[in-house]
């Protein structure tokens, strides 16, 4: 599976970091990098805890 | 362990209710899950409601992807009551629903000032939609609350053309945030055109020309649109007689347990703060304390306790604030770079109009 972040919508609140610290993380600007878009199936309940907590809904799996 | 849990049942679908259900699965329970909303739509972003979708024509800012957990879901309908000795969700129509454990996730309403129809609350996306649909036409607005809901909402009315005044009991915000930031919110609220009224206790009442608010000196605030935010009430009526409200909060442990195999979860519970116990009505709150009392139903006492520090942001009048620890806060800040505060005997940090990860600003406050 892979993460899309909608990166206009994202407003670099950081909550998905903290639910998956080694999938993604804000830069010193502030801008969500994904340090994974590519995740297996061991991932995906990490992956869906991170998209579950964005309160603007900037992150999907696909 | 999880193999003796056959059913769960979860009441109520706010962000609560949807990430208690993912957490089971993710804890390994693969029994029958059901979850219970009356709400008639699929679990949405409450925070949206009154940043993005009031300011966004086309409105989707607040659609959350679509649930994983398999549940079904009954949603539009709502729980009545709870017998705990038999183990029985009963419903609005007087279905039973038994479950082997069970979630209380109900959330809270907003407080109303009146009975009055005209007054106009927002907590839920029919309300959103309701006062987008008003504010097209720019009335007058009076938002009565000065708290982040009443401001938030008092900021969408101005960027939305209208005249905004607010009535607070005192300073806005300086309950929530305390009398530095309040400073800082109320300087550009005025600047961006708000007229602010305190006063203390108000009311709302009907006349001839239509709704008003009526503050305690007996002057009075009209305007064509009434909104109030006068706070929230935990949503616990069907939990009448069961022992879990009193006082009208659902007190839980540092797991999120009520009582064992029942947890409680969102704004409506009230977990061990080191203030206390404590209702969080915040987002990141009711995530992660559904997190944990998840992990609690399905593991027992070997799943972790809750470890929470508040996060909360608001987005108001050209400011963008993201706080940790526990508002609000007194004194001044230190200022650590351009855009981030610290007031660190309190443990709090806060990032103004500044793109920072939340673990940097946790590792600000500390
Ligand atoms: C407009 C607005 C803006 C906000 N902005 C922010 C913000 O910027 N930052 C932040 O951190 N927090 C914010 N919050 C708070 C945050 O949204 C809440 O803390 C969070 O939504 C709580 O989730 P919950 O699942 O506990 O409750 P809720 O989201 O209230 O969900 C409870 C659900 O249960 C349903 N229900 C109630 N009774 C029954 C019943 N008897 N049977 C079945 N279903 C029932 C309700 O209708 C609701 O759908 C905001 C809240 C509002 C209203
Ligand atoms: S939680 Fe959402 S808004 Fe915040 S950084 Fe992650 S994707 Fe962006």
């Amino acid at each position: 599976m892979k993460i899309v972040l909608d990166r206009p919508r994202c407003e670099g609140h950081g909550l998905c970091e903290e639910a998956a610290p080694e999938l993604m993380h804000l830069d010193d600007d502030g801008e969500l990098v994904l340090d994974r878009e590519e995740i297996g199936d061991a991932e995906v309940p990490l992956a869906s805890a991170a998209v579950r907590v964005c309160p603007v809904a900037a992150l999907r799996l696909a | 362990m999880s193999t003796r849990i056959r059913r769960v049942v979860v009441v109520g679908n706010g962000v609560a209710g949807l990430t208690a259900a993912d957490s089971l699965r993710a804890s390994g329970f693969d029994g029958e899950l059901t979850v219970v909303g009356d709400e008639p739509h699929a679990a949405y972003s409450r925070p949206a409601l009154s940043k993005a979708l009031l300011l966004d024509g086309a409105g989707a800012a607040h659609e959350l992807p679509p649930a994983t957990h398999g549940a079904t879901e009954l949603l539009g309908v709502r729980a009545r009551g709870l017998d705990l000795e038999r183990r029985l969700v009963t419903l609005g129509d007087g279905t039973e629903l038994p479950y082997d454990r069970l979630v209380i996730a109900t959330g809270a309403r907003a407080r109303r000032l009146s009975g009055l129809p005209e007054e106009h609350t927002l907590r839920g996306l029919d309300d959103a939609l309701a006062l987008r649909d008003r504010l097209a036409a720019s009335p007058s607005v009076v938002v009565a609350g000065g708290g982040p809901l009443g401001m938030e909402i008092a900021s969408a009315c101005l960027a939305a053309g209208c005249e905004v005044t607010l009535v607070s009991q005192g300073v806005p915000l300086i309950g929530h945030l305390g009398p530095y930031l309040a400073g800082v919110f109320g300087e550009a609220a005025r600047e961006r055109g708000l007229t602010v009224v305190e006063t203390g206790a108000a009311r709302v009442e009907r006349d001839a020309g239509g709704v008003r608010v009526v503050l305690d000196d007996g002057a009075v605030v009209e305007a064509e649109l009434l909104v109030s935010a006068a706070g929230d009430v935990p949503n616990t009526e069907w939990l009448a007689g069961t022992g879990l409200a009193a006082g009208g909060v659902v007190r839980v442990d540092a797991r999120g347990l009520a009582r064992p195999g029942v947890a409680a979860a969102g704004d409506l519970a009230a977990f061990p703060t080191p203030y206390g116990p404590r209702r969080v009505p915040l987002w990141n709150s009711a995530v992660e304390q559904a997190k944990v009392a998840a992990a609690a139903l399905v593991r027992g006492d070997g799943a972790p306790p809750l470890r929470f520090q508040p996060y909360f942001w608001t987005e108001q009048f050209g400011l963008s604030l993201k706080a940790v620890g526990y508002l609000p806060v007194d004194g001044e800040p230190e200022h650590l770079e351009p855009g981030l505060m610290r007031w660190s005997r309190a443990g709090v940090a806060v990032a103004l109009n500044h793109r920072i990860p939340i673990p940097r600003l946790r590792r600000a406050a500390a």
